[in-house]
């Protein structure tokens, strides 16, 4: 019985796979090895979970198994996998064969699990998820929305496999794609396959993948793969997941790239800050080695691929292309000021080959059942599907996968579960620090998520971050915080990102510092249109879009900060002040002993003030009144 | 290869950049981190241009864009004085004094006033100086620190030891904040008042006076492609060097005179 663990498994007994029709034949004795009935306890150790404490509950649930092992009639596996999506209700487990989906399981509860659902059956109601307004609780994955509505293609295997074993990944089809490629596709067939399903970039840009390798096939010397996993977007952990979930489609992807574009080195560039991605990434390519299916001679063909890992260092221009390749190098990672493409000359002044986590592990799909088939999802110019990290004020944390061209209005309602404490959904942001912010009542909800779509009303794809945002979310301090996280991050060689964004950071502090001034929206948008227009990179030539897209939805949030004085939404400390309406207030107290500055005096069961001196406007009070007495003013 | 600039037809070869383009013809586009010996890197902007190849009309650097194809080039629309204005300005808060500035400024009507900054940091970020040093000099000034905090400085702020002081950052800073000085046998190299590096200087063997830095020319070499390192190892300044060539020649001469004039005198 095979268990599963963080170190890579036993392969001793497995030899190197030496044709492309032999990996058939594995795959049916690995699922043949497998007992069918056999009870699977999946625990999601995914960085959200891990966060929560899953690895504990993994350890638990090991020992709970082993400890109850006489009492079952067939041994239960439990596996670490990446993972499953749903983050806010770390940690997760899901039971088979009944389907079971646990949520915010602790250690200690692990005997109770093992006691009661595997060996007795039962489930247990206090695990099950419980839709935010509903009465019943769901028990199976498959019934609960925020899964149901998801087309998975990319995630098919994260949150299902382990990823540290191989053997898993391959019994649930990994390496098929490439086994089929090897077995008889010229590398003209797979770019044209590729060009058939329309799969476009997944890292922002959207740019034809088809297209890419094909122009990069075409020129002369040695091709590099590489892969960018240096995502860095604020809110964003779609490419991390997949890496640290399924980290043999990523592989198995960048080796279908590197055979149809004649390239024997690929390189992926992860940022160090996903430690478990650099260690899922590194077991996978060590095992597909130990099979043959990565390095010298792949499945005993003549076609050899060797990959490794590089970190970045943790800056976020290294995301950028010309940047992530100098970094590669060994350089500063700075974007370089060349006007040729990095599919002439690239890393090494070679042709190179750049896409996405998500983008290449789009690619092993389409292979297998064909570019037609993968047309069949998303929408005309944007095919397939996208992930989606879905953050900010909604229930259902987590990440999803949808078709393109999916409504707004399903991404924030039917799978995300809506607002949550009753609150108004006020803006979308999208495309991360580069995208911008969409205004939703109203006038956005049922728009179709894909590339065109969101460029046209001034936010992007980007990388797949969607930042939901409540009533409760001030526009001017939004903009403030992404320019803010860029100045930080801009690599500083240009004269419009480096100069034009710190002014802008010094005009939206001095605005939701209470102190803007009559002009200074013009002034942000004179200074946003020359950083866009005149920048050097993606990053600087998207860099203002958080303002001026927040400028055209919300310049009257701006105004009122400006010549009002005041901060609609309540989050600008200095524009704004709390004041309980006499007329709701119950004078039950819960504001009184909450307040940590001893702000809030009254009686019991009459109207309650608040001493303005001593607030320290902490948001507590507004939070916590059931009678939503307390105003923002 | 058909190039329209500003309207008119250009002459223009492939490959050329749009700077070289445009300074062959006499058309005027502003340069701050541009010269023609050293590689191109685009970092000031100032030279941005509209171009249109085919139906794509787009922004683009002219230091650094090599022209391909037919194109046509706007080298001063409104849109594009607008933004070299703003660029201007905001530059100006870094470096409010700097004459270059100045001039530009008064070309595109921009206020140097318009954005106080907090401090002189007597840098306009062109990146020239480093650029040099890394083709002619030792290596030593580099962009250094990411974002706001960008700054020409030396590895980890030290005193470089690779410097062979040659100045070539001096003559090429267009805002005058780098300089050097010969003291005390050495030669001190100061970016904006910060020391960066100390080459020892030669000391002439005739008059004693130092005349020129002490180098490892080896690197430099290796860099320019050559094998072997040619003798430079003068120990005499090249005035004592001049007065003792001339005074080599003159005793050649003299005495070439000399015995001229004693066999004349024994003839006679």
């Amino acid at each position: 019985m095979a268990t599963a663990s963080s170190t890579a498994p036993d392969l001793a007994w497995t030899k190197k796979i030496s044709s492309p029709q032999e990996l058939a034949p594995y795959r049916r004795a690995l699922i043949e090895s497998m007992d069918p009935d056999a009870p699977r306890i999946r625990v999601c150790c995914g960085t959200g979970c891990k966060a929560v404490g899953s690895l504990e509950v993994l350890e638990a649930m090991k020992t709970a198994v082993a400890a109850a092992g006489a009492d079952v009639h067939v041994m239960p596996e439990v596996k670490r996998t990446g993972c499953h999506g749903f983050c806010s209700r770390g940690p997760l487990l899901t039971l088979e064969p009944q389907g079971l989906f646990y949520q915010r399981v602790k250690p200690e509860d692990a005997v109770e699990i093992v006691q009661k659902t595997v060996v007795a059956g039962e489930v247990i109601q206090r695990f099950l998820y419980k839709p935010p307004g509903a009465k019943e609780a769901i028990a199976k994955v498959g019934d609960i929305p925020f899964f149901a509505k998801q087309t998975k293609l990319v995630l098919k295997r994260v949150g299902r496999i382990d990823p540290f074993d191989i053997r898993d990944a391959i019994a649930e089809g990994a390496y098929e794609g490439l086994a089929k490629v090897l077995a008889g596709m010229t590398p003209q067939q797979v770019i044209e396959e590729i060009k058939i399903s329309r799969l476009r970039g997944r890292g922002g840009a959207g740019f034809p993948t088809g297209i890419k390798w094909e122009s990069c096939a075409g020129q002369p010397g040695r091709h590099y793969v590489i892969c960018n996993g240096d995502e860095g977007d604020p809110g964003a952990f779609m490419d991390a997941s997949v890496m640290e979930g399924d980290p043999h489609a990523v592989l198995e992807g960048m080796a279908i790239a590197a055979y149809a574009m004649g390239s024997d080195r690929g390189f992926l560039y992860v940022r160090m800050e996903y430690p478990l991605a650099v260690q899922t990434l590194a077991a996978a390519i060590r095992q597909a080695e130990d099979l043959g299916l990565m390095g010298q001679n792949i499945m005993g063909t003549d076609f050899s691929f060797r990959t490794s890992i590089s970190t970045g260092a943790g800056a976020f221009v290294c995301g950028e292309s010309s940047a992530l390749m100098s970094s590669l190098e060994g350089k500063v990672g700075r974007p370089r000021a060349k006007y040729i493409r990095s599919t002439e000359k690239g890393f090494r002044d070679s042709p190179s080959n750049l896409n996405n986590v998500e983008t290449y592990a789009n690619v092993p799909g389409i292979i297998l059942r064909g570019g037609q088939w993968y047309t069949t999802y998303g929408t005309e110019r944007s095919a397939g599907t996208k992930v989606f990290s879905l953050t900010g004020n909604v229930h259902n944390v987590g990440l999803v996968e949808v078709p393109m061209g999916t409504s707004l209005r399903e991404i924030v309602f039917g799978i995300g579960g809506g607002i949550p404490n009753k609150k108004q959904l006020k803006a979308v942001q999208t495309g991360g620090p580069s995208g911008g912010c969409i205004p939703i009542p109203g006038k956005f909800i049922d728009i179709n998520v894909g590339f065109g779509k969101l460029a046209e009303i001034g936010s992007m794809m980007g990388s797949g971050g969607m930042i939901v945002m409540d009533e409760n979310t001030c526009m001017v301090e939004v903009s403030r915080y992404f320019i803010n996280f860029l100045v930080e991050e801009s690599c500083g060689q240009c004269t419009p990102c480096r100069e034009g964004l710190t002014r802008m950071r010094e005009i939206l502090t001095r605005i939701t510092g209470g102190e803007g001034r009559e002009g200074d929206i013009e002034l942000l948008e004179e200074i946003g249109q020359f950083t866009n227009s005149f920048s050097l990179c993606g990053l600087g030539t998207s860099a203002a879009n958080p303002v001026l897209s927040t400028i055209r939805y919300f310049r009257e949030e701006y105004e009122a900060h400006i010549r009002g004085k005041k901060c609609p939404a309540g989050v600008c400390k200095p524009l704004y002040y709390y004041e309980i309406d006499p007329e709701k207030c119950t004078g039950c107290g819960v504001c009184r002993k909450r307040c940590p500055a001893e702000a809030i005096e009254g009686e019991k069961k009459k109207p309650h003030t608040i001493h303005q001196e001593l607030c320290i406007k902490c948001m507590e009070c507004y939070r916590n009144c059931k009678f939503d007495s307390i105003r923002i003013m | 290869m058909k190039i329209i600039m500003d309207g008119k037809e250009v002459a223009a070869e492939r490959g050329q950049t749009i700077v070289e383009v445009a300074r062959r013809n006499g058309v005027y586009i502003p340069t701050l981190c541009h010269v023609p010996a050293l590689e191109p890197a685009a970092m000031c902007r100032v030279c941005t241009v509209e171009l249109a190849e085919g139906r794509r009309s787009r922004l683009v650097t002219a230091c650094n864009y090599p022209l391909r194809g037919d194109a046509e080039i706007h080298t001063d629309t409104p849109m594009l004085r607008q933004n070299r204005k703003v660029l201007i300005e905001l530059l100006a808060s870094r470096c409010p004094n700097s004459e270059v500035l100045k001039g530009l400024a008064e070309r595109y009507g921009a206020d140097l006033n318009r954005f106080p900054g907090e401090e002189d940091r007597q840098c306009i970020m062109c990146g020239l100086c480093a650029r040099v040093c890394e083709r002619v000099g030792g290596n030593v000034l580099a962009l250094c620190g990411r974002g706001v905090e960008i700054r020409v400085d030396t590895s980890f702020g030290r005193l470089s030891p690779t410097c062979i002081g040659c100045a070539s950052c001096v003559q090429i800073c267009p805002v005058n904040a780098i300089r050097i000085e010969d003291v005390d046998g050495e030669r001190r190299v100061i970016v904006r008042g910060k020391e960066a590096s100390r080459v020892p200087l030669r000391k002439c063997t005739g008059c004693g006076t130092h005349f020129g830095p002490v180098i490892d020319l080896d690197p430099v070499m290796e860099r320019a492609g050559e094998s072997r390192v040619p003798a430079f190892n003068a120990s005499v300044c090249p005035a004592c060097s001049r007065r003792h060539l001339a005074k080599r020649l003159a005793e050649r001469h003299f005495e070439q005179h000399e015995v001229e004039r004693r066999d004349a005198g024994e003839e006679g």
